[in-house]
């Protein structure tokens, strides 16, 4: 090992590496960074590619093509709305890095959307530190929102987990009270807090037997044969999934490979959009008919109108807006694009809601004092408070039918509203503000 | 047979004398480019120095001793966990913790030695792999304790206000890089003087040849769970330092981690320090070059968020087929042609 001159030259040679990298500084503007008198720039994390892609990877594009269109009506004040995005592929030494990027290089005046509960964990101390607005997380894990003093630059964009799981659980402990009915969770904040919230709605199961977990991120690699296997063997009637939508599919592909039959399938929303579950089966040779068969009967919940109600005003509104401004590789309507449509609105909304002046500090306290009069496409109002930053309260619950749409079960769309903590379930009497016919917000 | 003895100290003297001054010239080379550089390469500049000691126990395994390592990521999970825990769990100081990560990960690596010490080649490195695969998930089977996928959140704080007083205000990212930058130039100070002193020379005896080596009278078991303790020590601390960064958890060390750390010592040449720093520079800053070339050429994020990996891989294959020695091998190389 000679350490003489070439540790020196490569000293040197790594200098002009970084040198290369280095990126213009600009000077610092007076107000906060990413917001000029033409452009308001936000950043948002999401695994675009990965094995917990697959779906989410819309949100994106759906979130900027809204944008797009809200910028070719001229903007939010005369500013556009420039969205920057980075790829974590869901692992949280990348959600740092490009973190720093996006705070640092990027100059975001805020977090927007960013997707998953796993990665975001890594970086909401840091964002919320330095003060920036954190909004409409795509993440319903309920202990980002609840304790403002801890988190308090940082809003929902889903309802939580618990929420969902109060709601859904008492529908089938109401429902099924005769069956035995069991979990399959994957073991991280997602699977824990929608089990919270299923315990307080009276529903407790059995570990290993009523009860199966596992790693989130490994079903695509090992597969979901023993839980399943576990839960037929204990005899369990309707099974309940509280995981992202490919290990649903993979649970579903399994149980058939097993010859389980449960006579009910509930499923958590985020875990349950139809195109998702029929690409994922699709890549595995399952054909469109056969996994709309499977799918068929299964129950799950939602706060915003099914993605396959045509007639909805707002489903209808955002559809063109995907048909006309998507750039994706992928802008297949589904559940992913409606919800990453409807954050885009809601930001919109609160900026124009903030008004010319707009500074960070403004944004966080317009959201606790405004943020619950926000309206979107969701069937359920907005938590936003200075006691919390939940996002919506509300679900309905839905069967799928043979056509792969959520439709209210009985025909009659009821909506539940109830909070994350051990508050009642009870039926919401919120009236959704229609669309204006531009589709863009009004704020009073 | 004194006469023996005494070059050797004579020479330990010279290069404690070379690598302290290499030391602090790192150091202060970091300083220095930190200085030019804005937030966010200042933080890259953070992820370099702490990354580069976990490749500097790479240089030790497998350039020194012959050993190669596919599970250098999991051991620093173990230092991650360990530094976490302690500063979590029982409200130790974080400088503490980092210090004791790195006895904690080196307990770790006797084990791990004594087991490898029995294996080599591929079996070795399957085992090594196998080893960065488990180690993570081992994490969230046992989550009530290592606080499962969630993982543990920890920072390196803030900085005392003695040194904001001393310096002016020091930003997030300028902290980051003063807590992590006197570890890397300890690092290398220790890298340095174990390569060139009579553990390396036991070390490369027995990578080059270990029925030469024994026959020399070096015990091969023992000195390749020293090379394992000593590299593991160093990737512990890595692993510590990165976890500081906001979060310790399984999606922080991923078995790719392993090999990123490995690409970048074989890029830069496996048996030479500079080498490494050359290598680690490399793979931090090639993904941040690469997207803003691709930035300009309006490439789509379909192939876009796939090409910094693809490079990188391309990069690797090439210096294993053109230039197994790396960069530092083919400066060696230039610089000796030059002289004949």
């Amino acid at each position: 090992m000679n350490l003489r001159k070439p540790l020196i030259l490569t000293v040197v040679a790594s200098a002009l590496v970084g040198s290369l990298a280095i990126s213009s500084v600009s000077a610092s503007a007076a107000g906060d960074q990413g917001v000029s008198d033409s452009e308001i720039v936000l950043g948002m994390q999401l695994p675009q590619t990965g094995a917990a892609s697959p779906g989410y990877n819309k949100v994106d594009d759906a979130a900027r093509a809204y944008f797009d269109y809200v910028n070719s009506k001229g903007g939010v004040n005369g500013r556009n709305i420039k969205l920057v995005v980075k790829d974590d592929t869901y692992k949280a030494g990348l959600t740092i890095t490009s973190a720093s990027k996006l705070i640092n290089e990027d100059k975001i005046f805020a977090f927007f959307g960013s997707v998953g509960t796993q990665t975001h964990v890594s970086v909401i101390k840091d964002i919320n530190r330095r003060k920036i607005p954190d909004i409409f997380v795509n993440s319903g894990f309920s202990g980002f929102y609840t304790d403002p003093k801890k988190y308090p630059t940082t809003f929902g964009g889903l309802g939580t987990y618990t929420v969902e799981a109060k709601i859904l659980g008492k529908y089938l402990k109401d429902k099924y009270s005769d069956k035995k009915i069991g979990v399959l969770y994957q073991s991280d904040d997602f699977g824990r807090n929608a089990l919270a919230g299923f315990a307080t709605a009276g529903l407790k199961f059995e570990a290993k037997k009523t009860s199966a977990s596992f790693i989130a991120g490994t079903q695509g690699s090992i597969g979901l044969a023993s839980q399943i296997s576990q839960l037929k063997a204990n005899g369990v009637d309707i099974v309940i999934i509280a995981a992202v939508s490919s290990a649903t599919a993979v649970a579903y592909a399994t149980a058939a490979q097993l010859g389980y039959k449960p006579s009910k399938w509930a499923v958590i929303s985020v875990g349950a959009d139809a195109t998702t579950f029929q690409t994922i089966l699709g890549s595995k040779g399952v054909p469109a008919a056969t996994s709309a068969a499977m799918l068929a009967g299964t129950i799950s919940a939602s706060h915003a109108p099914a993605a396959g109600e045509a007639d909805d005003v707002y489903v209808k509104a955002f559809k063109k807006i995907n048909d006309d401004f998507n750039k994706g590789p992928d802008k297949r309507w589904d559940n992913n694009i409606l919800q990453g449509m409807n954050i885009a609105y809601l930001a919109t909304e609160a900026l124009m809601g903030v008004g010319k002046d707009l500074t960070r500090a403004k944004l966080i306290s317009y959201l606790e004092n405004n943020g619950s009069k926000l309206s979107s496409a969701a069937l359920a109002p907005l938590g936003y408070s200075k006691s919390t930053h939940e996002a919506f309260t509300g679900f309905w619950i839905g069967q799928y039918d043979a056509t792969t749409l959520l439709a209210p079960i009985d025909g009659k769309r009821v909506v539940y509203t109830t909070d994350s903590g051990s508050g009642a379930v009870t039926v919401s009497n919120y009236k959704r503000p229609a669309i204006a016919d531009d589709a863009l917000p009004k704020v009073a | 047979m004194s006469k023996g003895i005494k070059p050797v100290r004579l020479k330990y003297k010279v290069i404690g004398g070379r690598s302290t001054l290499l030391s602090v010239a790192l150091f202060l080379f970091f300083i220095l480019l930190s200085k030019q550089f804005d937030a966010y390469n200042q933080s890259q500049l953070t992820n370099i120095a702490t990354l580069l000691i976990a490749v500097f126990s790479i240089t030790l395994l497998t350039g020194a001793s012959g050993q190669i390592s596919l599970g250098q990521g999991a051991i620093m999970a173990v230092g991650g966990y360990g530094s976490a825990l302690l500063v979590t769990r029982l409200g130790l100081s974080m400088w503490l913790a980092f210090v004791l990560a790195i006895f904690i990960s080196a307990l770790f690596g006797l084990f791990l030695g004594l087991a490898a010490a029995r294996l080599s080649g591929p079996y070795l490195a399957g085992t090594t792999l196998v080893m960065a695969l488990a180690i993570p998930s081992i994490a969230v089977r046992f989550e009530s304790f290592f606080s499962g996928d969630v993982g543990l959140s920890v920072d390196y704080g803030t900085p005392p206000t003695w040194l904001s007083n001393l310096l002016g205000e020091i930003s997030i990212e300028q902290w980051s890089l003063y807590v992590v930058l006197p570890f890397t130039a300890i690092a290398l100070f220790a890298v340095l003087n174990l390569s060139n002193t009579r553990a390396g020379r036991t070390w490369r005896a027995v990578r080059d040849n270990e029925v030469s080596a024994a026959l020399a009278g070096i015990n091969i078991g023992r000195t390749k769970v020293v090379v394992f303790v000593c590299a593991s020590a160093l990737a512990g601390l890595s692993g510590a330092l990165y976890g500081f960064r906001g979060l310790v958890a399984p999606s922080v060390y991923p078995t790719d981690l392993s090999l990123t750390l490995l690409t970048a010592a074989v890029i830069g040449g496996l048996r030479s320090v500079g080498g490494a720093i050359f290598g680690t520079f490399a793979i931090v800053f090639l993904p941040d070059l690469i997207e803003k070339i691709t930035k300009n050429f309006n490439v789509p994020e379909t192939i876009g968020n796939y090409l910094p990996s693809l490079t990188i891989g391309i990069l690797l294959l090439l210096t294993v087929i053109l230039n197994p020695r790396g960069a530092a091998g083919a400066l060696e190389h230039i610089r000796h042609r030059r002289k004949h």
